[in-house]
């Protein structure tokens, strides 16, 4: 073995290569832990959460013409959309909304068939409940939307 | 390149641009079949000589090129391609469930060419309860590709090393992929000794 | 109590009393899943193995033909659910290629950049987890911080990071988010550098050589006879890529090498895992310089109905070859979609690469297949 190999395995240099990567990453002025509950993480704008029923902003009433096509489109056939028919404008009207989210896999296949934007996947991750019954949300827990806890640290 | 009926020639596999598509055989009152053309080539030309009426037809669809072969033909076909004309990779081995066919399965083997750079399928029909001739002995990936056919299916191949179900628990009854085998059915008697709990559903 | 899987262990009686049969049961942290390995041993030799898997079967064949063509869709990136976006990629091409139309070129390049980039976070899974299985703890923090940027950008830009559902029979869905190239081309500059950190690690470690070298040997004739594909195959020394031997989504544009190693050991497929995350970063710049302008979605319609026939249609996914086996009989549900899983066929030849070894590797050899276990049962 030549003289510069024998050096390298008695002084096990590559050993302190891998040694040289590792400590060069101890900074302590750099931290990278989230303080999570505190500072929620930001999630991106087209995140896949929670769902929520969209109210038209100028006079409150609800988006859904109640064509059931996110019913249809939905693998999992978890949303129930029950509608009446309004002799006056002769339209269908939304009146229960029911979406089941304990076999929900919020792969926006709802969201994407929506054709006024009613339906729409929030960026709210904090989805747990206590009970099966929980999860299984109507149409006015949908229409709130998103109520992450605030915690004070 | 294997089908030299596109224009443009492209591997047998994805096309660079859409293939003239021919209208699928629209007769409005029997079901409507597989729009294959005819497959002329050398390899076509080879395998009906050898094989003779044991080969059904050699068709082509969407540039992907396959044999409908009698049963006891499969292996030995098998066998020649990979001996003779270098196709050394088994891909795959599945079936499709027709259950109105009085041969209800239709056993496919999928087989690659590395020199070639082609893939061939070699269908063949099978009734329930027949028992094919095991691939293993010219193909080791048969193995449990083999295991997987018959767990899901009930086809069982005659001289493999080690038939027994893969995916599914080793004593359960009952063959899920097939038609008649609804997708919420389950073995009630599996569940309850097993898992303790009356119904998994 | 003779246990069921011993019918295909090699002759020896039960009551043989220098061999012992040792069961790596369902849970363990090696396996990379719920992997149950009955091995038989003597002392620490390697007689035989037995793998028991099906732990994770989920049916995911017959829910297929339960559900539409488009709804099947997000179910698929639920198989191999560490490189999901390749998975999607097999699919729609194999019901593009039934209903024989193409994605126009803009999502095409998309397509490949999203693709790359999960074939660089599938690597870096890998390679965490292998060297965490080895015993050197610290490539696992690094990879995953790497993992961490490719994630985000699949999170902005289709909204979930693991089970992306990125896209769609035809084409794509979403448009490229504001910034797309930015934080792409950010990626590919942040990245190398760091695949020379892991390789400054491990590559000349004498205890990560000694490891590595001659374990799990699998040679070229070995691999075509058992089926075994992707970088095991490129390790044995046989220069095939799918994306270079059948190109698919546009990959004949693209100028990148297929790294290859001539000895088929554990050693070999490291190298050629880290070759091939440089070669992904060199696509994906080529990409990401020159994305066409227009449509994303191509001439598809709304309920679709592929014409009777089936086609098979293969990727070269991150762990090898992954085929789609679609059947049509002209309804909206597909009547049969058979998928090609490469870990469930490289997993056959773990019996091979064991005889005779020691225990420990046969943590290192479960590793260097590199097996989802969502994709072996799907």
């Amino acid at each position: 073995m030549s003289a510069g190999k024998l050096f390298r395995k008695i002084f096990l240099v590559d050993l302190f290569q891998g040694l040289a990567v590792t400590f060069g990453y101890q900074k302590p002025k750099y931290i990278v832990t989230e303080q999570y509950p505190a500072e929620r993480p930001k999630v991106a704008e087209r995140y896949r959460g929670a769902p929520r029923l969209n109210n038209n902003p100028e006079n409150g009433e609800t988006l859904c013409i109640a064509c059931n096509l996110c019913a249809l489109a939905c693998p999992e056939t978890l949303i129930v959309v029950g509608s009446e028919r309004n002799e006056q404008t002769r339209r269908k009207e939304l009146t229960t909304f029911t979406y089941d989210l304990s076999r929900c896999m919020f792969c926006g296949l709802c969201e994407d068939a929506c054709p006024v934007d009613a339906l729409e996947l929030t960026q709210d991750f904090e989805l747990a409940s206590y009970t099966r019954e929980g999860l299984i949300w109507d149409r006015q827990m949908l229409e709130e939307g998103p109520r992450p806890t605030q915690y004070k640290c | 390149m294997a089908d030299e009926q596109k224009p443009g020639g492209e591997a047998a596999g994805e096309p660079a641009k859409p293939s003239p598509p021919k209208p699928a055989a629209a007769a409005p009152k029997p079901p409507a079949t597989m729009a294959a053309t005819p497959w002329e080539n050398d390899l076509a030309r080879e395998l009906k000589e050898r094989f003779g009426d044991r080969i059904g037809e050699t068709s082509t669809y969407l540039g992907q090129n396959f044999i409908v072969a009698k049963p006891e033909a499969a292996v030995p076909i098998l066998e020649y391609l990979k001996l003779e004309a270098d196709f050394d990779y088994l891909v795959d081995i599945t079936a499709v469930d027709w259950p109105k066919r009085p041969e209800r399965f239709d056993l496919v083997y999928i087989v690659y060419s590395f020199p070639r750079n082609e893939r061939v399928r070699i269908k063949t029909r099978i009734s329930d309860g027949y028992k094919p001739e095991t691939a293993v002995g010219v193909h080791l990936t048969a193995n449990w590709l083999e295991r997987e056919v018959f767990d899901m299916f009930g086809i069982e191949f005659a001289g493999h090393p080690d038939m027994r179900r893969i995916l599914m628990p080793e004593d359960w009854q009952g063959y899920p992929l097939r038609k008649d085998y609804s997708i919420i059915q389950q073995d009630q008697r599996w569940v309850q000794e097993n898992l303790g709990i009356e119904s998994g559903q | 109590m003779k246990a069921a899987s011993d019918a295909s262990m090699p002759d020896s009686t039960f009551l043989d009393s220098t061999e012992l049969v040792l069961n790596m049961g369902p849970q363990h942290p090696s396996t990379h899943g719920v992997l149950r390995v009955i091995l038989k041993l003597d002392g620490e030799k390697i007689l035989g193995t037995d793998c028991v898997i099906g732990y994770l079967h989920r049916g995911v064949e017959k829910i297929a033909e339960n559900r539409t063509w488009a709804q099947f869709n997000p179910y698929v990136d639920r198989m191999d659910y560490v490189a999901a976006v390749s998975n999607g990629l097999g699919y729609c091409l194999a019901v593009e290629k039934l209903l024989n139309i193409e994605a126009p070129p803009r999502a095409q390049v998309v397509r490949v950049i999203l693709t790359e980039l999960n074939r660089v976070a599938s690597h870096l899974v890998w390679l965490g987890t292998h060297a965490l299985d080895i015993g050197a703890i610290t490539p696992v923090f690094y990879c995953f911080r790497e993992r961490e940027e490719a994630l985000n950008i699949f999170e902005k830009y289709c909204g979930a990071r693991l089970t992306t559902h990125a896209f769609r029979i035809g084409g794509l869905q979403y448009e490229t988010y504001e910034g797309f190239e930015q934080d792409v081309k950010a990626f590919c500059d942040m990245f190398p550098p760091k695949v020379d950190e892991y390789e400054a690690l491990l590559t000349g470690n004498r205890i990560w050589k000694g490891r590595l070298t001659n374990v799990g040997v699998l040679t070229a004739d070995e691999c075509k006879e058992y089926g075994v594909t992707g970088p095991l195959l490129r390790a044995a020394g046989v220069k095939w890529d799918l994306r270079k031997a059948q190109p698919y989504s546009g990959y004949e544009k693209y100028d990148f090498e297929i790294p290859i190693r001539q000895n088929g050991d554990t050693f070999d497929r490291y190298m050629v895992r880290m070759q091939e995350m440089r070669q992904s970063v060199r696509i994906i710049r080529q990409a990401v310089e020159n994305i066409p302008e227009g449509p994303i979605m191509g001439k598809v319609a709304k309920v679709i109905k592929p014409p009777v026939g089936e086609a098979y249609v293969s990727i070269e996914a991150p762990k090898g070859e992954l085929g789609y086996y679609v059947v049509s009989d002209g309804s909206t549900q597909p009547y049969r979609v058979r998928v090609r899983p490469p870990s469930f066929v490289n997993l056959q030849a773990l019996d091979r690469m064991v005889r005779g070894a020691l225990v420990a590797d046969i943590c290192a050899v479960i590793g260097t297949l590199d097996i989802v276990l969502g994709e072996v049962d799907r």
